[in-house]
């Protein structure tokens, strides 16, 4: 197995403020990597390196096997263009606590954006695919409502689409569920584990520790910007080994 | 009742829909008929106003005014024609402002310091002076640089470039910039964060993100301030007055004052300022609706509608339809 994310001690601060104080993972290929914590423990700032919506200060990130937001040559780094980090973002999908769904389109045209401004998909064929996957998340009625006419459990399942509209081969999941109401997370969790079970590569920042034990494959918690434990999700949550951990989960569970 | 909890139909619909069709599945109690309470202050107060009214309308009928001459002139050739002018000019000095605007408000958000400074230094000097100031400066711009010379580009007298219809479109024009590049720069502010950060994820570049997603959300902020400028631009245009730009009261004090009908034909350009001001406040109207698509479960009623459910009462048709 290849690993999809690798990432060797990174750092991130915000001004004086360390987030990540040395991050080492590795997320396989095709495995749901679920990252738990609590608030502030910096899940949600290192799922956003990955794609480099921010930008480490220190350590190396990787995904499939190139170095995020920089290019190596001899023992010198250099900044990409906005240009070529846009170019990796393409095959990264993201999926917002917030959903972040383009307001002024409808759900169908959510989903054909991307594929027609960045890969200059045509429009009846970024329409059959965006038909296509509002289907399989189970939206295809809705497809011509405004993101404003949905609820947002069905916001965030467009939301799911639209980052799938881009074939990408890395989908990251940013505390999806938090901001749904209860009865509504069942629905994207369905959809999610239909994804998972597709083979996607997945790394979720998620509070669903249900979901993280019968879908993940890793599991990390981290604190106070470290990882403070990894490993199987059924054994972390079943089996803490750090008090820390004991400490959240207890809350949480 | 509980049958609409537990089985919903596979499209809910918006929490408010349910409402009115659940009331029909039970046994719905007897409307209410109440007496409704009268609001005497309401009627004192009508015939109050009613009453000023009237004496208003008296007061100008008793007046020494000759009505027939502000018929007679309203469209006479002169007067059509300013008011041609007072529309153009308008139009493009806000077009001039608009793009202008535009493009201060992109370079005073832009990570450069340079670039924002200047649009910093351009709209503090030119929302600072007083639009009719700024006119007569360019007016008299010959009387410092008595020659325009671009090099090799162009060259000519001043006096010959600065044409009335110049001085009042730059005057106008670069003024309305100023006011412009606030405006959009606040409705580029007001979208969501979020939204460039979904937009990046997905590849798109800083100028995809920028004309596809944020812009057309800028839109719905900018657009009613706009349509006020606009519409302040077509009164403000009066003062090109000044550079002799033959507008609509330029025009019709030139006949008021040979004709001694000075009010008569103040009335004249008025009722010309009241037309276009209020064609334009339509046309406001529908490009707000149109931007706003999206943004609320439902679009705004237009006039028509509301005329239709809140004058005549026919308003309950349409929900069922």
């Amino acid at each position: 197995m290849t690993a999809m994310v690798k990432s060797e001690s990174v750092h991130k601060s915000f001004g004086p403020l360390e987030v990540l104080k040395g991050i080492d993972l590795e997320v396989n290929t095709g495995e749901v990597f679920c990252l738990i914590g609590p608030s502030g423990s910096g899940k949600s700032t290192f799922l956003r390196c990955i794609n480099h919506l921010e930008k480490i200060n220190a350590g190396r990130l990787y995904v499939d096997g190139d170095l995020v937001g920089y290019r190596q040559k001899g023992s010198k780094l250099y900044e990409l263009k906005d240009s070529e980090v846009a170019l990796k973002r393409r095959d990264i999908g993201m999926v917002f606590q917030r959903f972040n769904l383009f307001p002024h389109m409808t759900a169908v045209e959510n989903v054909m954006e991307a594929p027609m401004q960045v890969k200059g998909t045509k429009r009846s064929d970024a329409r059959d695919r965006a038909m296509e996957l509002l289907e399989r998340v189970g939206l295809g009625d809705k497809a011509k409502n405004y993101p404003s006419q949905l609820s947002g459990g069905q916001q965030q399942r467009v939301a799911i689409a639209r980052a799938l509209a881009m074939d990408p081969k890395l989908m990251l999941f940013d505390e999806p569920t938090s901001a749904l109401d209860p009865e509504l997370v069942g629905d994207v969790l369905d959809v999610m584990r239909d994804l998972a079970e597709s083979g996607m590569t997945m790394v979720v920042v998620t509070h669903e520790m249900g979901f993280a034990r019968e879908v993940g494959d890793s599991l990390v918690f981290m604190d106070g910007g470290v990882v403070v434990e990894a490993g199987n999700p059924r054994d972390v949550l079943t089996d803490p080994q750090h008090e820390r951990t004991k400490s959240f989960l207890s809350k949480v569970l | 009742m509980t049958d609409n909890l537990d089985k919903s139909p596979s499209d809910t619909p918006p929490p408010g829909d349910t409402v009115s069709k659940s009331g029909a599945s039970g046994p719905s109690p007897e409307a209410i008929k109440a007496i409704p309470v009268r609001h005497w202050g309401r009627w004192v107060s009508g015939v109050i106003v009613v009453a000023l009214l009237v004496a208003l309308i008296f007061a100008f009928s008793q007046g020494n005014i000759m009505w027939s001459t502000v018929g007679d002139q309203l469209f006479v050739s002169s007067v059509v024609q300013g008011a041609g002018r007072t529309l153009l000019i308008s139009v493009l000095a806000m077009v001039v402002g608009v793009v202008l605007g535009v493009v201060l408000a992109v370079m005073r958000l832009s990570k450069n310091p340079v670039t924002s400074s200047v649009a910093w230094l351009y709209i503090w000097f030119f929302r600072g002076t007083p639009v009719y100031v700024q006119l007569l400066l360019w007016f008299n711009l010959a009387l410092i640089f008595p020659v325009l010379n671009l090099g090799p580009i162009y060259k000519n007298e001043m006096t010959d470039v600065m044409t009335p219809f110049m001085c009042a479109l730059l005057g106008l024009g670069l003024n309305e910039a100023a006011y412009m590049a606030e405006i959009c720069r606040a409705g580029l502010l007001a979208v969501d964060e979020g939204q460039t950060e979904a937009a990046h994820a997905l590849g798109m570049s800083h100028t995809k993100t920028l004309r596809r997603i944020v812009i057309p959300q800028a839109m719905r902020v900018i657009v009613p301030p706009t349509g006020n400028e606009f519409i302040n631009m077509l009164k403000t245009s009066s003062l090109v007055y000044a550079v002799t730009y033959n507008e609509l009261l330029r025009s019709t004090s030139a006949i008021g004052s040979t004709s001694y009908a000075v009010m008569e034909m103040l009335f004249v350009a008025s009722i010309w300022y009241l037309a276009m001001t209020s064609v334009f406040s339509v046309f406001q109207y529908y490009l707000e609706r149109y931007y706003a698509r999206g943004s609320s479960r439902s679009l705004p009623p237009t006039v028509f509608h509301k005329i239709k459910t809140n004058m005549l009462g026919l308003g309950r048709e349409r929900g069922n339809a």
